[in-house]
């Protein structure tokens, strides 16, 4: 008996926050995605009803121009951020990985080290490059006649990029290097002796065998664009090209707190994370069909 | 060693299933909690017999110098301050899920333009029904007028932006050899002047919506009206459309910077160098424009430039203190902000520590406002000058009970009208459907003015 329960007491302090700061988070937002709230009178003097609106806040939501419009600026952001950013982690994680090599192990920490800033002091700090007159990139880029405004309406999307990429090149690196490591020496020997070079090496073997630690950072990459929210929000503060909608997860937060229109950020919030399951599992299935077929092989 | 068999507690599947039981019930009474408040329309709350203390949550710097000023003055009522961080930031979240969630403070900061949709979200207590309406001789009309929407009182005003035109002296008087614009054709004449010379009279942040409501208020337009217990929308009239037509020109001719919103790190340094020369907006800036590198003894105050018609100026920015729906204190918080925003002591106080903007008080601007700046090289811009835009303000403006949706629709008019796709004369009427269809959907009674 005290056996059986020993588990649950252990899980315990883990279940109640568990519970209490997910599951019933997410079960509000589920009811009140769709609930409106209706006020009667000049200032809702005159009562204000909560109701069941079916999937009125979902419609709206997704006849919003600003949130489609989000979404679609987070798959343009997507598409460019996550192929540079997975092109460069591939490329750090099979030079580290080469023999030729000098000091990996402090250049692997080196890469990784900007992921251990949290997102909103890499944006300010980043924002600093950034703003015309404080920023040593603009003033040499002027002086040799080049003028641009990083944080233009134009090129602000790419200026998050960038600080996205900053952060995380490093983390996936770490990911594919994991993976690159679990290769067996003996496919390296044998390739040797059938007298691959370098290049051969990594078309014909390292990169078909990474393939699943890619499609996993990709996906989550994916995902994490679709979440964007702490890198926009702070660099709103220097750039008037960023809007109060700028992202979905911005759209949902101006909705809650701004609008006061809980059930519509509900409805947007609901969205947004069946997007991500969806990609998710997505990207679960490739890994795993991934991995049946290395041990098949 | 260990059997492997079933624990006899309960199940996996039962306890996920008790869970959601509960969460759905916790959903259901959150869904009931927001905003569904009896505490405007139940008896009032009669004030407390023996001592009170009572929570403000504001963003105002070391505000709790203030209140202690007040705590020491007597010994019923003792007031805690607590900074939030300011409304847009996170302030307006912190305080509406608090309230929403049964607690919050008594007294918050309420921004004046967001008084309306504060009081419809059922955060605000009406002051009215506590006898607040007695006080209103003590307050300068144009902040009164603020804080009210027909009879009802949702907040105390702390502190008001009567708006004025901020310019370096030494850009606009030395180098370009001009004087400060009286009108606002001559406003775009010193532009184009400043244009030329490669320096921009002020920079808009096209995102933020609020300016055009100061341009629309001082011109003459009321866009929100409450009337019997309805709205009357009225963003496309023709004062309204006259402003939008001369910012349309000023755009179009690329008058004004639009690539940074004022008081940001790049505005700072742009108006250090001197490339950005002016500001129009509340009077609270002239705090902000010492932050300027190297601009102390630089800068002066000019009227707002005016219209033929319409007022001296408009109101850009200021804050209310508003007694919260659950706070059980309300007489006693009214008495504290009676005495904050117009004793004397409670405006120095105020301006000494927190940095208000101008004072909501009648006749009483502050000691040190009095005497000249030393910043302004002298000028003693706040008798001269500012004092002249409150009294210029226009007393029939009420702010509508949708103030971020409305602000956040002009914001993005503003843009596609800087990036060239709209003109500010198509979108006002635009944003005018837009916003009438809210408040339609969130249940008001809404007509669109002719």
């Amino acid at each position: 008996m005290s056996k059986s329960k020993a588990p649950w007491i252990l899980m315990g302090p883990f279940l109640i926050l568990f519970v209490f700061t997910m599951v019933v988070p997410i079960i509000i937002a589920i009811v009140q995605s769709f609930m409106t709230v209706e006020r009667k009178g000049l200032l809702g003097e005159e009562g204000v009803t909560s109701q069941f609106a079916g999937l009125d806040n979902y419609i709206a939501a997704l006849t919003n121009p600003n949130f489609t419009a989000s979404i679609g600026r987070m798959l343009l952001f997507g598409v460019v951020q996550v192929t540079v950013m997975i092109a460069a982690a591939t490329i750090l994680a099979l030079l580290l990985e080469s023999a030729a090599a000098k000091w990996p192990g402090l250049f692997r920490s080196a890469y990784f080290l900007p992921y251990g800033i949290p997102g909103v002091i890499a944006t300010i700090l980043w924002s600093f490059l950034y703003v015309p007159g404080l920023s040593p990139i603009v003033d040499v880029l002027g002086m040799i006649g080049i003028e641009v405004d990083f944080l233009s309406p134009g090129n602000v999307l790419w200026a998050i990029a960038n600080i996205v990429t900053w952060t995380y090149t490093g983390y996936n690196m770490l990911i594919i290097i994991a993976q690159l490591k679990s290769i067996p020496g003996e496919l390296y020997e044998a390739a040797k002796i059938d007298g691959a070079g370098p290049w051969r090496i990594v078309t014909s073997i390292q990169l078909p065998l990474i393939r699943p630690a890619l499609m996993l950072t990709i996906i989550f990459s994916i995902i994490g664009t679709l979440q964007l929210f702490a890198e926009p929000r702070i660099l709103k503060l220097v750039s008037t090209g960023i809007t109060s909608e700028y992202t979905p997860n911005m759209s949902a937060y101006a909705y809650a707190f701004q609008y006061n229109d809980i059930g519509m950020a509900a409805a947007q919030a609901v969205i947004i994370a069946v997007v991500a399951f969806v990609l998710s599992a997505i990207a679960l299935g490739l890994s795993n069909r991934g991995k049946k077929g290395g041990r098949t092989r | 060693m260990p059997q492997n068999r079933r624990p006899h507690g309960p199940t996996r599947r039962a306890l996920i299933a008790g869970g959601a039981a509960a969460a759905v019930a916790a959903g259901a009474a959150a869904c009931t909690a927001t905003g569904a408040s009896t505490v405007n329309s139940g008896p009032t709350i009669p004030p407390a017999e023996g001592k009170v203390q009572l929570t403000y949550w504001a963003w105002l710097k070391d505000l709790q110098k203030v209140c202690d000023v007040f705590n020491a003055s007597q010994d019923r009522i003792q007031v805690d301050a607590n900074w939030i961080p300011s409304g847009d930031s996170g302030g307006y979240a912190k305080i509406l899920s608090a309230v929403a969630a049964g607690g919050g403070p008594d007294i918050a900061q309420v921004e004046l333009r967001q008084i309306p949709e504060a009081a419809l979200s059922g955060s605000l207590i009406d002051l009215s029904r506590y006898g607040a309406a007695e006080h209103e001789g003590l307050f300068d009309p144009s902040a009164w007028s603020q804080v009210k929407v027909q009879d009802q009182i949702w907040g105390i005003p702390q502190d008001t932006g009567p708006s004025a035109f901020f310019y370096n002296r030494e850009v606009l008087e030395g180098e370009l050899g001009q004087t400060p614009p009286a009108t606002w054709d001559e406003f775009k004449e010193l532009a184009g002047v400043g244009t030329e010379a490669g320096k921009k009279i002020l920079s808009l942040d096209p995102s933020d919506g609020s300016v055009m409501n100061m341009w629309a208020m001082q011109k003459g337009a009321n866009w929100y009206q409450p009337q019997d217990g309805g709205w009357i929308v009225s963003m496309a009239d023709d004062a309204s459309l006259q402003v939008a037509e001369y910012w349309d020109g000023m755009i179009a001719e690329g008058l004004v910077g639009t690539s940074f919103a004022p008081f940001s790190a790049p505005w700072m340094a742009a108006c250090g160098s001197g490339d950005v020369f002016g500001y129009v907006g509340g009077s609270w800036a002239d705090a902000l424009i010492e932050g300027v590198p190297g601009g102390s003894g630089k800068w002066a105050v000019a009227p707002m430039p005016r219209w033929d018609d319409g007022y001296a100026s408009g109101m850009l920015g200021g804050s209310s203190a508003a007694v919260m729906a659950n706070s059980k204190h309300p007489a006693e918080a009214l008495e504290f902000l009676i005495w904050m925003c117009t004793d004397p002591a409670g405006i120095d106080a105020m301006i000494e520590n927190s940095g208000i903007g101008w004072s909501p008080a009648k006749d009483y601007i502050g000691a040190v406002r009095e005497k000249p700046s030393e910043f302004s090289s002298g000028q003693n811009y706040n008798t001269e000058v500012i004092a002249a835009m409150a009294a210029g303000q226009n007393l029939d403006w009420v702010w509508s009970p949708v103030t971020q949706r409305a602000n956040a629709a002009l914001g993005d008019g503003m843009n596609a009208a800087v990036t060239g796709t709209k003109k500010l004369v198509d979108v006002l009427p635009e944003v005018q459907d837009k916003v009438v269809e809210i408040m339609r959907k969130i249940g008001l009674d809404v007509e669109v003015a002719r």
